[in-house]
């Protein structure tokens, strides 16, 4: 029986290849990511583990709360480092304050990439304590010098001695560079710049003065570390702790590897989708094959294989097909994981090098995950062999297929009414788990019952090619098997429905984008930065200075503890937050209630959590603790204030140093091009800003929707690919299948022209026919979505129809091309070869 | 001379049951008004060590009765045994059993597994079994049958006659009780219809072979020992040491 099945396998390579690129390729994406994210780990625990590796122990404030995995911690009093340096068995301590210092370019530019931090430290001279290692130059010793990182220093052309212009807090400063400085070994901390200065000059440029961030202490040589450690921490007042450098470094690297966490887990959802449209052109090259097999596996049955050895031997089929393609894929991931690393530096992320780490992890998981996809897609193919009775062999046998259609059917319907309940009740949660089970079931389902549709639609797609015999014939194959049409173009389907519910949500993401900053800002200029960190303080009073601006106000944004949970906190000005910002105020008052340091919450939340004016709430701040504070008024929901918003005034007393992530300016004239240069002329010294009207940053974030929404598209290209694979699959398996139809055509007058467009015309109403049901399963499950999230400011719903019918003219042309090759094979047959064919 | 029919009562028991019998065996295709009576109360008994041919017109029943026979297909009432083995009550796997330990099948069409080589598929049975043939046995088949140089080629590189000698080989390997053989020469050129038949007949004289064939060429149901004739789903005669001119004279009988 293996032998029948192996050498039914090798038999039909190409076949064999066809069918395991699907897998291949899913199988590249997993294990690529793994080792991708497995590498970036490992390279970063190394890199923590020898930053921090003399350092014996760090004393600091406990956290405060917890966010995201990164505690809040407040600074400790400096004072604290002399009674640490007086226990006994100490040998050194150095305190250490971190803040915002970005580089501008001699070209003038703000340097930053993407989203990496802009860090400002403080430079201890003892080489053994501090995580930058000097290669070039001296550390800074007077308010004007700085060590700036080796990666920045090469990509700009920096050099010892020269000035460099940095953006603090406060105003920027010209700094001479003394010294260049690697992060532990690496040029720098994977794309963050790094500008250290003196403990003193950092202290004051990040108001930290007579405070430090956190204490690093070196033991003296034989002293038990244990009883040190509780030295230290007897010395120590309340409020602060004392942990090893070796904890210090795990939560480091915990932090990043939780950030790599979730890149992963992004790209391992695209590369499951594309192992879930590859398990549909399985499951549909598996059905095509049992069924062109029905004689053969029919005379295996009467010659004495029971029901077990059919079902085996197409799982062995599966089995064998799937280890093959995963361990192709395994290799090309490896492959693809170098290549990804090299395409992040090449967009300037200078990652610590790092030997490539190929965990046997990863190996298991694309194992498990090939081979499994695959069985599992052949499950039903394999029953659908059991049950292929022995009599099938013989020639004037013909089977019915009514019975399985009704419970196909049936069992389609619960399935897809199942899938759209936990698709809503994931929504409602929401639980994101449930959202993905219900759409897998729901895909399912509309492939099981697609055959249903397929003849008359098909019929309708297929009635402006009918004008030619050619197209006509290419119409009359794809009805003539409804099941075979609906699976082959379900695979499509499935792609195509996650385009249109990316083009649902991101045009109704676009959409609310702009109307939410219509409905909560009225400004007539908006001043940002591409940072996360936010910008100098100084901005706003330079922009107030500016003539004819009327009313400037900032937007700072924090962290704070709220009822247990940790939430983020708007601060604006309250004098002028009339005049730039929409506050429509349900109940209590607005600026009044701002300016008097009380909390105002929006209706939303209001309702959820049952406040109201003069609730009094406790709430918790890193800096300065737990406290009461009164709900001063109730908003209509505001996209820049978000939930919870305070005084300016009252944010800065509670945050240390923040930096404002906008400042929204009106002025006495309405938004002009003098106006804007004006402003722009004025701000000349921070090139980290972008000044826009309200209109401009309206667009700009659309157009960052639209990249994410690029982004997106580009990640689901694959499934696409995956599922046109499959078609090349099915057409190549109908042109063996027809060989000698497709000979008698020929023998009787059709040209090989002809016969390419049969195949073409057939190719092209499977696409349109999966584009078409794709696209409106698509569009709902985008409705759905976007409607789930109308709490999250996804306020208006757009089907972006234009788009829409771009994707069916796009699923028409890549029908074509996946009809180039079996046309031609169908167009090359032998005409005598072909009608002896049986 | 030949006893055939139902024993007669009283008549000493026979040492072993006939190779296969059907006890009024009906099978009717569709329903209502479309329904065809394919089989219409079959009685017939295949002997032990005889070649038995069945021969009709088009849609007497001949391959049905074969189908049902041999378990491929369920009658819709009636009975048939192989052996002593009553078929009807069998499940899948019981049936599938016997197909593989006591039946052997010769077809029209070969259908050999076309990827495997003619040794493989002599092999198949033994294999789907999970047993070893027997070497002896083997050799003597192959031998006889004039197949040993073409053991290693794929049905696609051997001649019509070639392909069926090496179905006939795997149809005898398991050495079955009975073998069905539905138009064995159906597909073949009159030389080798006439040497398929010879070794036909002589695997059943010299080691004792039950074979049932199903055909309608009288020449070829001349090489049998006895020729059952059915119409319109019913046995409607038979013949004893048939000769060509004797079958062909009963077929004209039948169709007049």
């Amino acid at each position: 029986m293996w032998k029948a099945t192996i050498k039914g396998l090798l038999a039909h390579k190409l076949r064999l290849a066809l069918t395991g690129l699907a897998i291949v390729l899913g199988v590249t994406f997993v294990s690529g990511t793994l080792v991708l994210t497995d590498t970036l780990k490992n390279t970063f625990n190394t890199l923590f583990g020898q930053v921090y590796q003399n350092i014996d122990f760090e004393v600091r404030a406990t956290a405060a709360f917890s966010q995201g995995g990164q505690a809040v911690r407040k600074p400790i009093p400096q004072s604290i480092a002399a009674t640490v340096a007086s226990v006994p068995g100490v040998q050194y301590v150095s305190g250490v304050v971190e803040g915002y210092a970005q580089l501008v370019s001699p070209q003038g530019k703000a340097i930053g990439s993407g989203g990496a931090p802009n860090i400002g430290l403080s430079f201890d001279p003892n080489p053994q304590l501090s995580a930058l290692r000097l290669v070039a130059g001296t550390g800074p010793t007077t308010p004007n010098e700085v060590v700036i990182d080796q990666g920045t220093a090469d990509k700009y052309g920096f050099s010892l001695g020269e000035r460099i212009r940095i953006l603090l807090s406060g105003p920027p400063k010209v700094f001479t560079i003394t010294g260049i400085a690697k992060f532990g070994t690496a040029n720098n901390l994977a794309g963050a710049t790094i500008a250290a200065f003196d403990l003193p000059t950092a202290q004051q440029l990040f108001s930290e003065v007579g405070r430090l961030d956190a204490i690093e202490v070196l033991a003296k040589p034989g002293v038990d570390k244990a009883q040190l450690q509780h030295a230290i921490a007897t010395v120590l007042p309340a409020g602060v702790q004392v942990v090893t450098g070796q904890t210090v470094a795990n939560e480091q690297s915990n932090a990043i590897n939780q950030a790599l966490s979730f890149f992963s887990t992004a790209l391992l959802v695209f590369a499951f989708i594309s192992l879930f449209v590859g398990a549909f052109t399985i499951f549909n090259t598996f059905s095509i094959l049992v069924g062109q097999r029905t004689r053969e596996l029919a005379l295996l049955r009467i010659l004495g294989a029971n029901r077990r050895q059919i079902f085996r031997s197409v799982l062995v089929e599966a089995t064998i097909l799937g280890l093959v393609a995963s361990l192709v894929g395994l290799g090309l991931g490896v492959l693809t994981a170098i290549g990804l690393e090299a395409l992040l530096k090449g967009f300037g992320i200078t990652l610590p090098t790092g030997p490539l780490v190929f965990e046997s992890s990863t190996v298991v998981a694309a194992l498990v995950v090939g081979v499994g996809v695959t069985v599992v897609s052949a499950i039903s193919p394999a029953r659908r062999a059991v049950r292929i009775p022995p009599i099938a062999a013989m020639a004037d046998y013909r089977g019915s297929e009514e019975e399985s259609s009704r419970r196909r059917i049936i069992v389609g319907c619960v399935l897809g009414l199942a899938g759209v309940v936990a698709l809503a009740v994931g929504l409602g949660k929401p639980a994101i788990q449930l959202v993905g089970v219900g759409a897998v079931a729901i895909f399912i389902a509309v492939g099981m019952l697609a055959p249903l549709v397929a003849r008359p639609m098909s019929s309708v797609i297929g009635r402006p090619l009918a004008n030619s015999v050619a197209g006509k014939l290419g119409r009359e194959n794809s009805m003539r098997s409804p099941r075979r049409t609906a699976q082959t173009a379900s695979a499509l389907m499935v792609g195509l429905a996650l385009v249109s519910t990316m083009a649902v949500f991101g045009a109704s993401l676009s959409k609310s984008a702009t109307s939410s900053v219509d409905e909560a800002v009225d400004a007539d200029y908006i001043v940002t930065t591409s940072g996360l960190a936010g910008f100098s303080t100084s901005v706003a009073a330079t922009a107030a200075a500016v003539a004819g601006v009327t009313a400037v106000s900032s937007v700072y944004g924090g962290e704070f503890e709220f009822e247990k949970s940790v939430t983020s906190l708007t601060g604006v000005s309250p004098a002028e937050v009339g005049q730039t910002v929409i506050l429509r105020v349900a109940s209590g008052t607005g600026s009044a209630a701002l300016a008097s340091g009380e909390l105002l919450v929006d209706t939303t939340t209001a309702n959820s959590d049952h406040l109201r004016v003069g609730s009094l709430v406790p709430v918790t701040f890193a800096e300065t603790g737990r406290q009461t504070m009164r709900i001063g008024g109730i908003y209509k929901p505001n996209a820049l204030l978000g939930s919870y918003a305070v005084g300016d005034g009252f944010f800065r007393a509670h945050f240390n140093d923040p930096l404002p992530l906008a400042v929204l300016i009106r002025t006495s004239a309405a938004a002009s091009a003098a106006g804007e240069a004006a402003i722009v002329a004025a701000l000349h010294a921070y090139p980290n800003l972008t000044i826009q009207t309200q209109a401009q940053f309206e667009k700009s974030q659309q157009k960052s929707v639209d990249t994410l929404l690029g982004l997106v598209y580009v990640l689901l290209a694959l499934a696409i690919l995956i599922a046109l694979i499959g078609i090349v699959n099915t057409l190549m398996l109908s042109v063996f299948e027809r060989t000698h139809e497709i000979g008698l055509l020929r023998a009787v007058g059709m040209r090989r022209r002809q016969v390419r467009a049969m195949i073409r015309s057939e190719a092209v109403i499977l696409s349109v026919f999966g584009a078409v049901i794709g696209i409106v399963v698509g569009t709902g499950l985008g409705v759905a979505f976007s409607d789930s999230l109308s709490n999250q400011g996804i306020t208006d719903i757009v089907v972006p129809y234009s788009s829409l019918v771009v994707f069916v003219v796009i699923a028409a042309l890549l029908g074509l091309a996946a009809a180039t090759w079996p046309a031609r094979r169908a167009a090359k047959l032998d005409v005598l070869a072909a009608i002896a064919a049986e | 001379m030949m006893v055939t029919g139902e024993a007669q009562p009283g008549a000493p028991a026979p040492l072993a049951p006939p190779a296969a019998r059907a006890v009024d065996l009906v099978k009717t295709y569709g329903k209502g008004d479309a329904a065809v009576r394919a089989l219409d109360g079959v009685n017939v008994e295949f002997e032990r060590a005889r070649f038995t041919a069945v021969m009709g017109p088009s849609g007497s029943g001949k391959s049905t009765l074969m189908h049902c026979m041999a378990g491929l297909d369920a009658p819709t009432s009636g009975r048939s045994f192989v052996g002593d083995v009553e078929i009807g009550t069998l499940d899948d796997s019981g049936l599938t059993r016997m197909r593989r330990d006591r039946i052997g099948f010769v077809f029209q069409s070969f259908n050999l597994v076309p990827t495997l080589t003619a040794a493989e598929n002599i092999e198949l049975p033994a294999d789907l079994a999970g047993q070893k043939v027997d070497p002896s046995w083997f050799d003597f088949l192959v031998d006889q049958l004039a197949i040993r140089d073409r053991l290693s080629h794929r049905p696609n590189e051997l001649s019509g006659g070639q392909q069926q000698r090496v179905a006939c080989a795997r149809a005898l390997i398991g050495r079955p009780d009975l073998i069905f053989a539905d138009e064995p020469t159906g597909n073949l050129d009159s030389n080798s219809s006439a040497e398929m038949l010879t070794f036909m007949k002589r695997s059943v004289t010299d080691f004792g072979q039950s074979i049932v064939m199903v055909t309608h060429d009288p020449r070829g149901a001349a090489f049998a020992d006895r020729v059952v004739f059915l119409a319109d789903g019913k046995v409607v005669g038979e013949l004893i040491a048939p000769t060509a001119d004797s079958v062909l004279e009963q077929m004209k009988q039948l169709s007049a």
